[in-house]
Order: C-alpha cells, then structure tokens, then sequence
C-alpha cells in the first residue's frame, strides 16, 4: 500500500519536476555554462575557460556597479526595511478603518512596476515635477533629485520603498495577528508602556519573521534593475549603475553573453554564500 | 535568478528560422510589416508580399510587424525566431558584423537592378572594414539640428536663419532660454550621450577613432571632441541656457521638444514623423537646419535604418531575401511609379511624405523618383529648406568602426558629468572615457 502510494505520488510529482526542470534548473545550468564560453548565439559556443571571469575583472565598471549595488542595498535596509514594520504595527493598532489602509498600502504593489516607475521619473523631473513643485510652495528647493550623483541613489531608494512596502505590510500585519494577545495583557497589568510592549513583546514575537524578511530584502535589493533602467539608466556618471544592469549592458547593448552569464553566475554565488553565513548565523536568533 | 535575464539567451533551441518549404519553396520570414494602426501602408506592405510571391513563384514570404529589438533579438536569433530580413538602426551594424550575426551580402548585391548606380555613402553603415557589404538601405539621413519655429520667433531670432555654427548655437540658445523652457538640450543616457556628441565632434571636425598601424585607437584626446564638450560645459554652466533635466532618453527629448520645453537638439529629419503623430506636435513650429559646424569642418553623422539577412539563413534563402530587400524598399528609390504608390499610401495614412532622406542612388536615378514623391508630400517644405540647403555641402560621416556601443556608453559617462557637475573638467572625463574604451577597442579587433 505505502510503496504504491510512493509510486502515484512519484507519477503527480513528474509533470512539475519536468517543467520546473525544463524552465527553472535547465536554463541555469545552461548559464552556468555559458559563463565558461564565448558565443555569437549563430555558431557553436567555444569553451574559454575563465576568459569572460577576465573580462569581468578588467572591467573597472564592476567595482562602480558592485559598490552601487551594495549601496542600494544599504540604503534600503536603512529606509526600506523599517516602514513596513512600523506601518504593519501601526495598522495593527488601529481600530478603525484598518482595512482602506491595507488597501492603500497594499496599492502601489498592484501598480505595474514600469508605470509606476514612470510616474516618479515624472516627481522627480527637476522643471516641472511634482516634487518640485510642492517643495517650492514652501520655498524649498529645487532639488536636483535623479540628475546629482548625490541624490540619485537615495531617491531609487526611496521609489523601490514605496513600491515594495505593500507587500511587506501583509506579511508583517499576518505575523502580528499571530502574537497571542494575553503577552500584552501581561505586560500592561506589569504597567509597561506601548514603547516597551513593543520592544519586549512585539519584536521578540515577529524575530523569525524580520529575520527571513531581511534576507529576502538583501537577495531582491542586489537584483534592483527596475528603477536604475527607467529612471536612470546608471546615471549621472555610472552612480546607480547596478550590477543587474551591467548584466543586461553586457548582453544586450554589447552583445557579450559570456561576460553576462558570468557575472550572472557570480552574483548568484555571492548571494547563495551570503545566505548560508546569514543562515548559519541567525540559527539560534530566531529561536532565542 | 541573479540569470534571469541571460537564462533566456542560454536557452538555445531550435534550428534557424524558416528554411526551404514545402512545396519547393523558400520560405523567408520579413521583418517590417507596418503596424495595423497604419491601415494603408500596411494593406500596401501586404499587396506588395502578394505580388513579390506572384513574381517570384518559388519564395514564400512571412511577413511580420516586430521592430527591431536589441533586447530580444539575441534571444531570437538562438531560438531560431529572428526574421530572416530585419531592419535595424545604423547604430548596430557594426556590432552584429563583429559578432558575425548578420550575413555577407556582397554577391547577391552585385546582381541587383541599378547596383552600380549606388551612392557610395548609403551603403556605407553597413559595410564592414574588409569591403563586404552587409546591408542595404531603407532609410538614411544626416543628422541635423532640429528647432522650435515658434521659440525662436518668440525669442526675435528669425525661424528661416536658424544657426549655422556652434557660436550662433549658443547665442540661440541665452535668448530662447526661460522658465520651463531649454534653449538647447543634448540626450544623454541610453547611449544617446555618445551617440551625440559623436556628430557634434564630426562637426567640430574630428573623429571618435583612428588608425594606428593596424588597429583603431580612440581619438577622443585629439581636440574637437573636447571643445565640443567645452562648449556644451559653457552653455549648461557660464549662460544657463540647457535647462536642469540634463538625464534625457531620445523619447524623453522628442516628447519635450514637441510640448515646447526644448528650443534646439541635434536629432533626425525621420523625427518628424514622431513629432506629429506620437506627441502631437504642431508642423509650422518643427524646423530642422543642417547639423552647426566649427572651426571650418563640414561634417556630419549618417542615421536611418539599415535591412541586413540573419546570419543562419541559407543561400536559398539570403538570395530570397535581397530580392525582396530589392523590390520593396530599393525599388521605390529607383522607380517612380513604385515610389509614388508608397508616398499615396503613406499619405493616406497621415505619415509625413517627402522628408529630405539621402538619396541611394546618383541625381540620374533619383531625380525623377524624388520629383514623383514630391507631389503628394504633406509636410511643411519650407521648413526643411535649411537642412536641404545646406546638409549635401557636408560630408556624411558613419559610426565609429570598432565597438560603437562600448564608445557610446563611455560618453555618456563623460556628457552627463559635464553637464551634471559644475566642477567637472571635459578633458579629465575623455580620458577616463578613453581609458575605459581603449581595452574594449582592443579586444574587439
């Protein structure tokens, strides 16, 4: 009976393996190789060893992208990663007119993300933007935004934060309806504040929860391609050149496959070694 | 899934596109099919397929209406779904002769109706540094600097002397210059930056590379291309008179310069077209003037778009392919009755008629081709007098030979600091464009 319930299960478990394997693992296996080979994608590829790896490192818009990258990611932990849980806490408090808030913060993930994108190079625009603008009713400004090496990083930031925390909310607001209400009846018989019930209740209860978000937060922001393509394509002077979209130059403006796969396959590497350390650092924390 | 973009690339599959069919055919898949919201020209597009296969009994042809992509065409190109005649922008040929992705069309050039009557200069882009031709026109044109009719006059500078150099470029562009409104403006992302200043180092008299011994170096150190940015450096900072979006694609740009808020750019007489029916722009204010030359160059960039054959087609099927490439967009060059009927479906479908392109062949061929056209063009002559007038005194130069792009996306590195960073010096930025290219140049020969 078990072997030949084993065997139905093996038979429903093919068609997704075959196309998990067919479209997920196949074409990884074919980049990892292709990283290894120079191709025209018209003649046979030809192995080159580590040529493309050389290219890669020659290439002093690596260091520029992968400092920008690290940059973003910096940032958005910074800005990003706390408004949702601040938002999520928030909106868990509320006693009405919780559900238009999930709407509205759950709005901008709905939004397709080129359009979206669109409408803030439009705030942005240092003429006529709406940012601008609004500043200026209370004589600030202009502020350059996207055109300054200094403000343009910030400012992706700031559209990916709005763009994503929707998504984030749900997950946090789900978290917080799972923490058993009498650690709040005990802490505020024991008189602790709404800071320290946070602090020693809220906190501790979602800390697996933050801590698989934040690594997901990391894994998504070292692949932001979006916002530095359309708003800026690495613009002013390579400031938000990333390294997702040194990838896509490298295939598709220069033609260089190889050294796109490449630097595909090392960028994977990099966030599979910094997820295992992540991991293996963070076991006993969320337990804890 | 940091490979996402690149999986789709690696996923070689099929074989090449269409080969010989069923019947003894050849079948050849053609890029090109006007898109249905041009209803006239692309019926004319279809009755000219019927009539290619009538004609040609032994070749089937699968039209379809894909641009050109650089995004997808890789893509394509290793499924076996890139078009067998694809039309591509004079910026890319040089790129897909390197990678040898588009085919050797010499021979079957050399058998075609008129093919020693050619203007050498339109089967330049596409001609790569060993003499092959690997290309033939669709459309080329010289860039030019493309106005504001209505700035201009509201600025009391005259709509029919639009400038002529650099210096009455800049002098323009102080008077035109207002809240909201940039007197001149240069693109500069997406490659556009170094796609630009490109012809504006032509018509300063330079070149973005150059022979040395064997190989190409770049030549970005030599002069013109620093006073170009100089100039540019002078007007965005000393006069104010480029605005403050200085991050702007070639949408970006056309879009602004039809609502008004660009009063000069460098672009194409082909943006006409853009201009009326994408953006709404009104035709009296589009004016266009040759490209502005300084220090006594007389030089300017050829742009257009080029049909090349998918490197995998079979010689069946290259030699289907530069038939049709022949009947459809040579023949109107060089038949007037053929032209004359694409100018009345072109007409009917409201896209502009008659704009200044290179001719393809010598006066002989396309004077009466020319003079057929003439008579059912719908766009404000007049203001393409200046451009006419004075774009043959120039010499219309190609893209840079060797690793065009790599070039391109090193100066728009160099034009964006320039024009982003007050304290940025123009020649400390060509020599770290310089240096970045120099490798690439290298390794590309």
């Amino acid at each position: 009976m078990t072997r030949r319930s084993g065997l139905a299960a093996a038979l429903f478990l093919i068609p997704t393996v075959l196309v998990f394997g067919l479209f997920s693992w196949w074409p990884i296996v074919r980049s990892v190789v292709l990283g290894f080979q120079r191709t025209n994608l018209v003649e046979a590829a030809a192995f080159t060893g580590l040529d493309n790896f050389r290219t890669l490192l020659a290439d002093p818009l690596l260091v520029t992208a992968a400092g920008n990258t690290l940059l973003f990611t910096g940032l958005a932990l910074i800005i990003g990663f706390p408004v949702p849980i601040v938002l999520a806490v928030l909106m868990s408090e509320l006693r009405r007119g919780s559900g238009l808030m999930r709407v509205l913060v759950y709005l901008p993930v709905v939004v397709p993300p080129v359009v979206a994108v669109l409408m803030w190079k439009w705030f942005y625009d240092p003429d006529s933007g709406l940012f601008n603008q609004l500043l200026g009713l209370v004589g600030l400004g202009p502020y350059p935004w996207l055109q300054s090496t200094g403000m343009a990083m910030p400012s992706l930031v700031l559209e990916a934060t709005w763009a994503g925390a929707g998504g984030a909310v749900l997950i946090y607001l789900a978290a917080l309806s799972s923490v058993p209400t009498e650690l709040y009846e005990a802490a505020e018989l024991d008189g602790a504040s709404v800071w320290r019930r946070l602090w020693h209740v809220t906190l501790p209860q979602l800390r697996p929860i933050l801590l698989i978000m934040l690594l997901l937060q990391v894994i998504n922001t070292f692949q932001v391609f979006t916002e530095p393509f359309v708003l800026t394509d690495g613009g002013p002077e390579d400031s938000t050149v990333t390294v997702l979209l040194l990838i896509y130059r490298y295939a598709f403006v220069n033609g260089d496959y190889g050294a796109a796969a490449a630097l595909s396959v090392s960028l994977a590497v990099v966030l599979a070694v910094l997820s295992a350390v992540y991991l293996r650092l963070t076991r006993t924390w969320g337990t804890k | 899934m940091a490979g996402a973009l690149v999986l789709a690339a690696a996923t070689s599959g099929c074989s090449s596109g269409s080969a010989e069919g069923d019947l003894g055919k050849t079948t050849i898949t053609v890029a090109g099919m006007p898109a249905t919201t041009a209803a006239k020209t692309r019926k004319q597009f279809l009755d000219a397929v019927a009539a290619f296969e009538k004609a040609n009994p032994d070749i089937k042809l699968k039209p379809t209406d894909t641009q050109w992509d650089a995004r997808t065409f890789a893509t394509r190109l290793a499924g076996g779904n890139a078009e067998t005649v694809l039309t591509v922008p004079l910026t890319e040929p040089p790129g897909l002769i390197a990678r040898r992705q588009i085919a050797d069309l010499s021979a079957e050039i050399k058998t075609l109706p008129h093919a020693t009557d050619f203007d050498p200069r339109a089967l330049a882009p596409a001609t790569g540094a060993e003499g092959k031709v690997y290309g033939l026109p669709v459309t080329e044109y010289a860039l030019g600097l493309v106005y504001n009719r209505a700035l201009f006059a509201k600025a009391g500078l005259d709509p029919d002397k639009p400038p002529a150099t650099w210096d009455e470029v800049r002098a323009a562009a102080k008077k035109i210059a207002g809240p909201g409104v940039a007197g001149y403006t240069q693109m500069t992302v997406k490659n556009t930056g170094g796609w630009i200043l490109t012809a504006m180092t032509y018509s300063f008299g330079g070149q973005m590379e150059k022979k040395e011994g064997e190989q190409y170096v770049p030549s970005l150190l030599d002069g013109p291309a620093e006073q170009a940015l100089r100039h540019l450096a002078a007007m965005r900072w000393q006069d104010d008179s480029m605005g403050a979006n200085q991050l702007r694609t070639q949408q970006d740009a056309e879009r602004d310069f039809a609502a008004g808020k660009i009063g000069m750019m460098i672009g194409t007489v082909n943006s006409y077209t853009r201009y009326t029916t994408l953006y709404s722009g009104k035709p009296d204010d589009f004016g266009i003037a040759a490209l502005p030359q300084q220090a006594g160059a007389k030089a300017t960039l050829l742009g257009g778009l080029v049909a090349a054959v998918n490197a995998k087609a079979t010689p069946a099927q290259r030699a289907a392919a530069v038939k049709w490439i022949d009947y459809y967009y040579l023949k109107p060059n060089y038949d007037p009755a053929a032209a004359e009927q694409l100018a009345i479906a072109n007409a009917a479908d409201k896209l502009a008629v008659g704009l200044p392109t290179l001719p393809f062949y010598g006066t002989a061929v396309s004077g009466p081709v020319n003079a057929a056209i003439a008579k059912h063009s719908n766009i404000p002559v007049s203001n393409f007098t200046p451009y006419v007038k004075d774009t043959d005194k120039l010499e219309y130069l190609v893209e840079p030979p060797v690793a065009a792009q790599d070039l391109y996306g090193a100066l728009d590195t160099a034009v964006q600091a320039v024009l982003t960073r007050k304290d940025a010096d123009p020649r400390d930025e060509l020599t770290k464009a310089a240096a970045r290219v120099a490798p690439l140049l290298e390794k590309a020969q």
